[in-house]
């Protein structure tokens, strides 16, 4: 059995998986994420906070579209511990 | 052509709250010489007499803004103040010693220009440029001769403010003669430091680069913030323009520009700043003759 | 000296703000929640008038260098002292070594941290608050970063480690969705009906809301103004008025409804049509982006009132701490 983690947004602002509009995106269902590693990013009041994979594993999907409004708490994405 | 300034009669002043601890007079809607000077002359008596709890004083175009503490100071016994103020004020006998100030403009510069080219989506007439589009409007043949009006009579600062050192400046000519644009459609997101723009019946210079506004007609060389106050004119403050100074907007070319520049990166230059007693009745009767006193004292 | 180790997402030093600059458009920036930033330094014995650090939503991670008495107040971003949670609104020791932590804010926005002594910054125009547009004040003038260095200045020797803010004192930061305004200024702009709906309506907090503007997302503004033949000076659109001073805290219609916060503007050509109270700009200060909120119209001696019993409580609060 696997165990899996969700990754939650801990502030409200708008959810962005790519670091910039034309850049890719951090890291696409499927890619192994180290534990800290950046796979989204919330912007709030001209501000962006990372969000980061809290263990090592796999990107198992994302709840929210890039550029989606979030609210604290929201879940984002989820992840396959390795 | 008229050659006085048409008084204004200020007939309903409008005294807000500006929730528990802001005062707003509004002495008229629209914009004149009266209405200015009489803000002018009520903010520097409230000034003078030192009003306990008053925070801030502020002149604007044609209203002021009084910030105070209201532990102090009831905002209902401040307004009784400012009505009696009024009532002793006759702006006509109000004179101040005004700084007149030489501000070197290059009209149709190439940074602004390239910028506005930029949002021209955003503009009332996206095929003109700023200039052409304000100088059409106006009434003028050519955006030579509409320079021309812009730099040909000083601008009195009438207030400072949106961000730290930003002059607006009204022209010191008759009412027919002022020049009026509106603003974008929708603002712009960049604006070059230093851009001279015009907006409403204002000439505005942005001490910073950011997003604004007002129709773009040039940049100047010279600074009117220096945050780090290393020009020898910012010595007491980070701001030059204050409101009751004058502007004398003068065209300049590439060449001088440059000049100018890098003597203001050098922190070397330093502004060319006359003085004269301001006499509101002299120059409401002959602006004209007023106005070429007040370049004269220019070196 | 207090290092920072971890910034968090925008930490400022603020005070009670920069005044005597406003008619050279300088706006009085300072601490957003000048309640908590006030309670936080009667806690640790200081004057009001110390800078404490602004942080919001995410905290900082600070390393202490020297002995030292805090206290975090506003929102509750659990802090923690070397890993162990310390409590809000209370006086607590530091030592040289330790390290100062804090989460996010899960109610509110903004946690303001005092220490005995203030954060001792240069002043510029009498004030230490930061304000980054020109870059002046705080810490170089900017949000903090990883490996800034801040000094604190010499304690009184009042503060008392232990001692606490009674829960009574403690704002309520899950319910300030109802916002005090005086109407006013240039709110003769509204029709009666523009005037209905404005205070009728649950307005939307966006995600750009900042220490520069609270910006609000709601119904079209434009249909809420009266048609008129524009004053000379004013420029053509209705909204517009001949460029004019904003209250901090009023309200401007730009677009949308911008109320006008601690670095804002100082003035522009925008109708305001009303100012937020002086106690409710605290409130606002914590309030969540996409919250909603609305308008409660008050008339002036309401707003005076509710400001008097703040200062009574403040006072309560001052002599509890430094009588």
């Amino acid at each position: 059995m696997t165990e899996r983690t969700t990754v939650t947004a801990p502030m409200p602002g708008v959810f962005y998986r790519r670091p910039d509009p034309d850049e890719p995106t951090f890291v696409e269902p499927g890619d192994a994420v180290e534990s800290g590693e950046v796979i989204g990013l919330i912007g709030v009041m001209k501000n962006f906070h990372d969000i980061t994979a809290d263990e090592d594993g796999e990107v198992v999907e994302f709840f929210v579209e890039n550029e989606q409004e979030v609210d604290a708490g929201d879940e984002l994405a989820e992840l396959e511990v390795s | 052509m008229t050659n006085s300034i048409q008084r204004q009669e200020l007939s309903s002043p409008r005294y807000e709250y500006g929730g528990d601890d802001h005062v707003f007079v509004e002495l008229s809607e629209e914009m004149s010489f009266d209405a200015n000077f009489e803000a002018q002359a009520i903010t520097q008596e409230i000034r003078e007499r030192d009003l306990p709890g008053i925070i801030e004083v502020a002149p604007a175009n044609a209203s002021y803004l009084l910030h105070f503490d209201p532990g102090e100071l009831h905002p209902d016994d401040l307004i009784e103040e400012l009505k009696a103020l009024r009532e002793e004020i006759d702006i006509t006998e109000y004179t101040w010693e005004a700084r007149v100030i030489d501000f070197p403009v290059l009209y149709d510069d190439p940074w602004t220009h390239e910028v506005m080219m930029k949002f021209r989506d955003r503009h009332q007439d996206p095929d003109s440029t700023d200039l052409e589009y304000s100088a059409r409007i106006n009434g003028f043949d050519s955006v030579d001769e509409f320079i021309d009006a812009h730099s040909g009579a000083p601008q009195m600062v009438t207030m400072v403010g949106f961000v730290p050192g930003l002059p607006w400046t009204f022209q010191m000519v008759p009412r027919e003669q002022q020049i009026e644009v509106p603003k974008y459609v929708q603002p712009r997101t960049e604006t070059p430091g230093r851009a001279v723009g015009y907006g409403g019946a204002f000439t505005a210079t942005y001490p910073v680069k950011g997003a604004g506004g007002y129709q773009l007609f040039g940049r100047t060389p010279v600074e009117v913030l220096d945050v780090d106050q290393e020009l020898p004119d910012f010595q007491d403050s980070m701001v030059l323009p204050n409101p009751g100074d004058i502007l004398n907007y003068r065209r300049i070319d590439r060449e001088e520009y440059d000049a100018i520049r890098e003597e203001v990166e050098a922190g070397t230059y330093e502004y060319n700043i006359g003085t004269i007693d301001f006499r509101p009745e002299e120059f409401f009767e002959d602006p004209q003759g007023y106005n070429e006193r007040i370049t004269e004292v220019l070196d | 000296m207090i290092e920072v180790l971890e910034p968090g997402l925008s930490t400022t030093v603020q005070d009670t703000g920069r005044y005597g600059h406003y008619h050279i458009g300088m706006p009085p920036s300072g601490a957003m929640d000048q309640y908590a930033h006030t309670v936080a330094n009667y806690v640790v014995g200081n004057d009001e008038d110390a800078a404490t650090l602004e942080m919001t939503y995410a905290g900082p991670d600070l390393k202490f260098q020297e002995d030292a008495v805090v206290a975090a107040t506003g929102a509750d971003m659990e802090p923690k002292r070397n890993g162990e949670p310390i409590p809000m609104w209370t006086a607590v020791q530091v030592e040289a070594g330790d390290v100062l932590s804090f989460e996010f804010a899960t109610e509110g926005v903004r946690s303001y941290l005092s220490v005995a002594g203030g954060i001792d910054v240069p002043e510029v125009m009498e004030s230490r608050s930061t304000y980054t547009l020109i870059g002046i004040g705080g810490h170089e003038g900017r949000d903090l970063e990883e490996g800034d260095e801040l000094p604190v200045g010499s304690a009184n020797g009042n503060a008392t480690v232990g001692a606490a803010v009674d829960d009574g004192h403690v704002p309520d930061y899950a319910n300030n969705d109802t916002i005090s305004v005086v109407m006013g200024l240039c709110d003769y702009r509204l029709t009666d009906e523009g005037r209905e709906e404005f205070l009728g309506t649950q307005w939307k907090i966006s995600d750009e809301a900042d220490r520069v503007g609270c910006r609000l997302t709601g119904p079209d503004i434009e249909g809420m103004f009266e048609e008129r033949e524009q004053p000379f000076g004013a420029g053509p659109d209705p909204t517009n008025v001949v460029d004019l001073g904003y209250p901090v805290g009023s309200i401007q219609m730009a677009g949308q409804p911008i109320i006008l916060m601690r670095d804002a503007v100082t003035g522009g050509g925008y109708a305001t049509v009303g100012t937020v109270t002086s106690i409710d700009r605290d409130m606002l200060a914590q309030a969540r982006t996409h919250n909603e909120i609305t308008f409660e119209a008050v008339d002036v001696e309401e707003a005076l009132e509710a400001r008097a019993s703040q200062d009574e409580q403040l006072e309560l609060i001052r002599a509890t701490f430094l009588e």
